[in-house]
């Protein structure tokens, strides 16, 4: 049922470069989530997020600080290594100092023949911020008009944000199901989902979505779902890990990732200002902790999903060296434990040690269940 | 040549006691990266051990654990009812009925030793590190291990005991034959501290002084991964290093608070703490037979 998405996910390369071939379009490779992909989407422009292969590699060393996480080094790899030659554009919206120097070095190492750097404000906070970034919005708009030589209308606009946002209600939808005592699908498959959507045609993926929700609610995937947990954290598309989790007695329902919910979580609500819709949606999204201050707004979101969703535990992980994360993390397992939900607190590196990580996974499984252990 | 790193392997058995009277005959193995026990329980009373080098092959060292531990007892592998498994090797035990991990044996374990008044269980084992909070049964409220590296625990002691030349089995006493307290060496890496040792030999420093100043530095990174997790008493300590006065001074007069004494080698904690898991797990298997 969600091999097309397992399928989508390996071979990422494979379906950018037949996008390219099928529809004569442009393809842009970005980094993080604050990218407006509708208005590239207008442009008759794939947006694919770029992400990590998991290897341990040696090309970044020259290019980028040892004490950089190793996301944005994975990702720099991935360019270097010219695994992204399709490419016919790339770009960052301002999140953190680490992946935008991934971008500033794939720029210069690899250079294509479009590349924006969109300043997305930081202090998404501040009542200024809506203007701001609306205003940075009409100068990437003409950008991306004259490098493509599309003019983007408000229809245009209007028909890629109601894509978009239904491919984020199927998400949610498909994610709701997961609030179920048997989820009908596990935290392996849910990841593999999301992260295709990242990299594919959002109708070509919905599409594949409505299947599996029409089909999801008689699937009878005979799993004991174990231990409820949730995970929380920066990037994860460590397919290895969830495996390894959930195939030591427990099912991960929900995540906090900004490769899962945090990229879909909120819809673009209809403006007169196309712009400033898409703007807003970008302003008022659950944030990265590079954006979330004063306030931690994440915390009472991060509750709420736990509540929902119905967990005992939960795995906070961060890119190893990821500061912004860092900061948050302390507050975020506070609030948990408050909450009575445990916290196992990991740091990933490109490749995981799976045997480590399994005894701390196990002992924390074992924490939260094994009563029976004892008198 | 001399292997200074060897530790005394051994075996023990309660020879005022006759397993035959015995109800619940239970074990624990426990395969750890460095060294292996079997620890065999009978009525919730600890009754046999043996502890030796773990080999390069995990089924094989599990075997050879539980045959020490049976020997001269007359009780053979049929007899126990219930066997867990433990440590990093905990899946490959092959006569093993489940396997547990070593965070939730040594605080069961340490729960037997110390007594239920135990909260805080440092492990410090073979090849990694591992600070445990614990309830009054003995059961994991929360717990920290160390990263990557072997600085800090049993096997980084092993190749400062061969580098100087001094058995290992003394070097927490021959640490404190100092006139004062040298500063620490490196302690993010094994590699690293051996390597300044090495300098610190040349400059003319003496194996003692080398010692101490290794000893501090182990106790310094245990302190570290406890006070992450907060000590609360009373404060016990399980796995090899406990053995080490060098280390466990140094680390108590750093944190200001005294580990329990131990009556019962701090080794064998886990293989323990995996024996009383089987006791209550044989209890429910026969309950529900």
């Amino acid at each position: 049922m969600f091999e097309q998405f397992r399928e989508w996910e390996t071979n990422r390369h494979e379906y950018a470069q037949e996008w390219k071939e099928r529809t004569g379009g442009k393809v842009m490779g970005y980094f993080c989530t604050y990218v407006p992909e509708e208005i590239l989407h207008a442009a008759n422009v794939l947006p694919v997020r770029i992400l990590g292969s998991h290897e341990p590699q040696n090309v970044t060393e020259p290019h980028i600080f040892g004490m950089f996480c190793p996301f944005c080094r994975d990702c720099l790899a991935q360019g270097l290594k010219g695994r992204y030659d399709y490419l016919d554009g790339i770009m960052i919206a301002q999140s953190c100092l680490h992946i935008r120097q991934a971008f500033t070095s794939w720029e210069k190492h690899r250079p294509r023949e479009f590349s924006y750097y969109l300043c997305m404000p930081h202090h998404v906070q501040s009542p200024r911020a809506l203007p701001y970034l609306t205003g940075e919005l009409v100068q990437f708009k003409e950008a991306v008009e004259e490098w493509t030589g599309n003019t983007i209308t408000d229809e245009g606009l209007d028909h890629a944000i109601e894509i978009y946002n239904d491919n984020r209600r199927l998400l949610r939808s498909i994610y709701d199901l997961r609030q179920d005592e048997h989820p009908p699908l596990t935290g392996e498959e849910a990841m593999e989902m999301v992260i295709s959507c990242q990299m594919t045609d959002k109708e070509e993926h919905s599409g594949e979505m409505a299947k599996v929700l029409d089909a999801l609610p008689t699937r009878g995937n005979g799993r004991d779902p174990g231990v409820r947990l949730m995970i929380i954290g920066s990037e994860d598309d460590d397919i290895e890990f969830i495996n390894m989790v959930e195939t030591s007695g427990a099912t991960i329902v929900v995540d906090e990732h900004c490769t899962g919910t945090r990229y879909f979580w909120n819809e673009v609500e209809p403006r007169d200002d196309r712009l400033e819709a898409i703007a807003a949606r970008y302003i008022d999204r659950v944030p990265c902790p590079t954006k979330d201050w004063e306030d931690r707004s994440r915390i009472p979101h991060i509750l709420e999903l736990a509540k929902k969703w119905d967990v005992a535990g939960a795995i906070v992980m961060q890119q190893k060296f990821c500061d912004p994360h860092e900061l948050d993390t302390v507050a975020i397992r506070k609030a948990l434990d408050e909450a009575g939900i445990k916290t196992l607190f990991l740091e990933f590196d490109v490749t995981v040690p799976i045997g480590q990580f399994k005894v701390r996974v196990e002992a924390f499984l074992e924490m939260l269940s094994d009563e029976d252990l004892f008198d | 040549m001399a292997e200074f790193w060897r530790w005394k392997e051994y075996r023990w058995h309660d020879e005022s006691k006759d397993w035959r009277d015995g109800e619940l005959i239970t074990a624990g193995v426990d395969v750890g990266s460095v060294s292996s026990q079997a620890v065999i329980v009978v009525d919730n009373e600890l009754y046999a051990f043996s502890s030796m080098r773990t080999g390069s092959d995990s089924p094989e060292s599990a075997r050879n654990a539980m045959e020490w531990a049976l020997e001269g007892t007359g009780m053979t592998l049929d007899d126990i009812g219930f066997v867990v498994g433990t440590g990093y090797g905990r899946v490959n035990v092959p006569f093993a009925d489940k396997a547990i991990t070593e965070i939730a044996c040594h605080a069961r374990g340490a729960n037997y030793m110390y007594g239920p008044e135990v909260r805080t269980v440092l492990d410090m084992g073979g090849q990694d590190c591992k600070v445990i909070r614990c309830d009054e049964r003995g059961k994991v409220s929360s717990f920290l291990m160390n990263d990557k590296c072997a600085a800090g625990t049993g096997r980084g002691m092993e190749v400062f005991a061969d580098l100087l030349g001094l058995p290992i089995e003394e070097v927490g006493e021959l640490s404190f034959q100092v006139d004062e307290e040298p500063p620490p060496v490196s302690n993010t890496c094994v590699v690293f501290a051996k390597s300044e040792a090495t300098a610190l030999l040349r400059e003319g420093w003496p194996k003692t002084k080398v010692l101490a100043s290794y000893c501090s530095a182990m106790a310094h990174r245990v302190v570290t991964l406890l006070e992450q997790l907060g000590v609360e008493e009373k404060f016990a300590i399980t796995g090899g290093i406990g053995k080490n006065i060098g280390v466990v001074k140094r680390l108590e007069k750093e944190i200001g608070v005294e580990a329990m004494p131990a009556e019962i080698d701090t080794q064998i904690a886990g293989g323990l703490g995996g024996a009383l898991f089987a006791q209550r797990l044989l209890k429910k298997k026969l309950a529900a037979a």
